[in-house]
């Protein structure tokens, strides 16, 4: 990664030398404070103008400031907005922060600089109560239509027995039906072409298809789409809430439930923010253990994929066999975890216990056993000239296209884009290891499904390089914030054991400071944005998932193709709601 | 009701018995009562509606695919519409975006129609006592089953499968114009941990997990 001076310098270049605050954080990312009125000329300077320039809207966000510790050099702003941005070229993040003073700001639009700009405006409308000037469609998008107040602002309450008891009469649910009823004419959508009616179609958010409680309003012409509609947020647990009454400990579990697909994947992406922020360096046995876990799990989240985006398209058995080598790598998992699906193994600074005796034979059975299979697949799903008659051409993006929309993961990679942060930023090791990243270039269905049966296989070889390079060592670090705290350091004083039992009945107190992680979860990018200000629980965690951006771009991408298309190109994105909604 | 089970290799051999006439109308002639014949039949296949609504949803599939095999108790029959469907297994998180539409599709269900609460979130909100969610389905539907964890293994949820078949083959639909108990007699719940507690305190050495 390039550092950010030159960045910096070319930004004051252009808007003067004291239009930016840097400000120091713990990830290492440029990180700069600029006025109101300057976010969308330095944005569109950032992402048109500026040499090897940012083209992706990673994330944006807020930050509700009024509740924070005012003794860390903070400004007293009530409301920040916080963008990231990446850029290829430089392989590096920028972080830009705005300050308001305002109990309901209002921040000028950039929706229409960036097209995924929409769904990250509307949420953080929608979670602070913020409000955007320009922006064509300021709705909420995850709470219902009928909520009061805004989640995520301090004085909203986190749980629902602080709600009072909930209870569904009639009368309300008469209410919430019609809150749910579509109007076209909200969206600027026509009842009518010259020459016919238009239909709109209600898909969800109780139908198979969807994968997940999704609703997506279809606009008709006959059986081609015009225009689609995703109604999200039937998903939305407040994870980001959660984390603000959580220790940093406890909230590990939780993580698990981001991508529930991924189990311990979501744990590392959390962890490599938690530990930036801590200085926690781990072990090298602890990195490869991670990235074992990690690997199987993709695995794992690839075969259901594999299994339902067949059975999308109508092959009924594909998804029989490869549920049953899911079982294969969950009793893998399971033997070195004791769970399942959500394991909530790892830990600060370490994993939950070393590797149970015997644990290679297991990992090396499977090893053995899976490329065969895959190879099955090959023939049963992949060459299946019905299948490739379903996919094959079906929901084409660009690679510009692709990163307009912020789209990153596999389906990045399937418009031919080498772009993985386990090669461009490794993390947890990464770079130890020998693996490829594959590609295919023709960005529709039968590609993503190309480059994900291919990253199957080099996950396979990854956790093959951990199983004969397994390092000795210890599975926890010596830091002091590692938490469960070591057992050596405690019994020697009573100083030793305060910090020790403090250490396990409150949680760690983490640094005060802000860090980000990125990592490449199942789905794509996955990253935690944690803010501390020296407490025993986050004061801010925002969670950046991938199939947020992937599925605010279905609208664009299922124009002018046909219902049954819907379901091929809703199996190929690979999301899961929990990921979108959080 | 007598029946049995002949294997495919059995050796060939005459039924046993004296050939009686009574005999004979014994095996070839079924007596029962209509509600025990109804609830047989439904007890053994229980189809349920494809509902899902977060985590506990995966494994819920998972339990019908080969390794644990839902077909052997006959409740594969996974159904797209609620008109058909006998079960709705409430797999997931409640969330309160999501429990008028619940409501709607259990309301769209025919009667007889049972429900699982699955998982902790289903059960009571579980870990998720925030903002966005019901704490337990049971505010608002009716409950047969609850099966803990988060998620259920694909045995547990069977195990409520089980159960609740269990208790569907013992209820009783009285067809009577007499004065008296009207409608479903439905058995007492079932308390598992009753039933387990002498099995369960047996269980006095645990595999160690430093080993697989």
């Amino acid at each position: 990664m390039e550092n950010g001076n030159s960045t910096l310098e070319q930004l004051q270049a252009q808007f003067g030398a004291d239009t930016f605050t840097p400000q120091a954080t713990k990830d290492e990312i440029l990180t700069l404070w600029m006025p109101p009125a300057k976010i969308v000329e330095v944005l569109t300077f950032l992402k048109k103008d500026i040499p090897q320039p940012f083209r992706m809207l990673y994330d944006l966000t807020a930050i509700d400031e009024r509740t924070r510790k005012p003794d860390n050099g903070h400004i007293p702003y009530t409301f920040t907005i916080v963008y990231h941005l990446l850029s290829f070229e430089r392989n590096s993040f920028i972080r830009l922060k705005v300050g308001y003073r305002d109990e309901f700001p209002t921040v000028p639009s950039i929706s229409s600089l960036w097209a995924n700009a929409n769904w990250y405006e509307r949420e953080v409308y929608d979670m602070f109560g913020i409000r955007f000037t320009g922006h064509p469609h300021l709705y909420r998008l995850l709470m219902p239509r009928t909520w009061v107040g805004h989640p995520l602002r301090k004085e909203h309450p986190a749980r629902a027995t602080e709600m009072g008891p909930f209870a569904l009469y009639d009368d309300k649910m008469d209410l919430e039906q019609a809150a749910l009823q579509f109007k076209p004419e909200e969206w600027g959508l026509q009842r009518q072409s010259d020459d016919s009616d238009f239909m709109f179609l209600n898909i969800g958010p109780q139908h198979p298809g969807t994968h997940g409680v999704l609703r997506i309003i279809l606009q008709l012409d006959g059986e081609d789409i015009v225009d689609a509609i995703p109604d999200i947020g039937f998903h939305h647990r407040g994870q980001e809430k959660m984390a603000e009454r959580q220790s940093w400990h406890t909230y590990l579990p939780y993580t698990d439930r981001v991508d529930y697909l991924g189990g311990v994947m979501n744990n590392l992406a959390y962890l490599m923010a938690v530990e930036k922020l801590a200085g926690i360096q781990v072990p090298d046995r602890v990195k490869v253990i991670r990235v074992m876990l990690c690997e199987l799990f993709r695995i794992a989240s690839h075969l259901v994929w594999y299994g339902t985006f067949a059975q999308d398209v109508g092959q009924l058995s594909p998804v029989f066999y490869m549920f049953t080598d899911r079982e294969k790598v969950f009793d893998i998992v399971e033997a070195i975890t004791g769970g399942r699906m959500h394991p909530n193994w790892f830990r600060i600074g370490g994993v939950a216990q070393d590797l149970p005796k015997g644990w290679e034979t297991l990992v090396q059975n499977f090893v053995n056993y899976f490329p065969k299979r895959l190879k099955e697949y090959d023939g049963m799903v992949m060459k299946n000239s019905l299948f490739k008659a379903r996919t094959k051409g079906i929901g084409i993006f660009t690679l510009d296209e692709a990163i307009e929309w912020g789209v990153t993961g596999p389906n990045l990679r399937a418009c031919g884009m080498e772009w993985d942060f386990r090669k461009k930023q490794p993390y947890s090791g990464y770079e130890m290891f020998d693996f490829e990243v594959p590609t295919a270039a023709n960005g529709d269905c039968y590609d993503r499904a190309l480059v994900r049966v291919a990253e199957m296989r080099q996950s396979l070889r990854i956790i093959e390089q951990c199983l004969k390079n397994m390092p000795e060592g210890p599975y926890k670090s010596g830091h002091p914030l590692t938490t469960p705290p070591l057992k050596k350091h405690t019994m020697h004083d009573i100083e030793t054991l305060i910090t020790h039992f403090l250490g396990v009945s409150w949680g760690p107190v983490m640094p005060v400071g802000e860090a980000m992680s990125c990592i490449e979860a199942t789905k794509g990018a996955n990253g935690y944005y944690v803010t501390s200000d020296g407490n025993t629980s986050p004061y801010r965690l925002r969670i950046r998932t991938p199939s947020f951006p992937h599925m605010q771009m279905l609208p664009y991408i299922t124009k002018g193709y046909t219902v049954a298309d819907l379901l091929s190109i809703l199996g190929a994105m690979d999301y899961v709601l929990a990921d979108v909604d959080r | 009701m007598k029946w049995w089970l002949s294997k495919p290799d059995d050796p060939v051999k005459a039924t046993s018995g004296t050939s009686s006439y009574e005999e004979t109308v014994q095996q070839s002639i079924m007596l029962t009562t209509v509600q025990d014949l109804v609830a047989w039949g439904r007890k053994n296949s229980m189809w349920p509606f494809h509902f899902g609504l977060s985590c506990c949803f995966v494994e819920m599939a998972t339990s019908m695919t080969p390794k644990y095999d839902l077909a052997r108790f006959g409740a594969e029959v996974i159904r797209g519409t609620p008109r058909e469907a006998d079960v709705m297994i409430i797999a997931g998180t409640v969330f309160i975006k999501m429990a008028p539409i619940i409501k709607r599709l259990h309301e769209q269900m025919m009667e007889p129609r049972w429900v699982i609460s699955m998982g902790s979130c289903a059960n009571s909100g579980g870990m998720f006592d925030i903002y966005s969610v019901v704490q337990g389905v049971d505010k608002f539907l009716p409950v047969d089953v609850y099966v803990p964890g988060c998620p259920p293994r694909p045995d547990a949820f069977m195990e409520g499968l089980m159960l609740l078949a269990e208790s569907v083959g013992k209820e009783r639909r009285p067809l009577s114009w007499t004065i008296g108990e009207q409608g479903v007699i439905r058995p007492d719940k079932i308390d598992v941990k009753e039933r387990r507690q002498e099995a369960r305190s047996k269980m006095t050495e645990f595999r160690s997990p430093d080993e697989v």
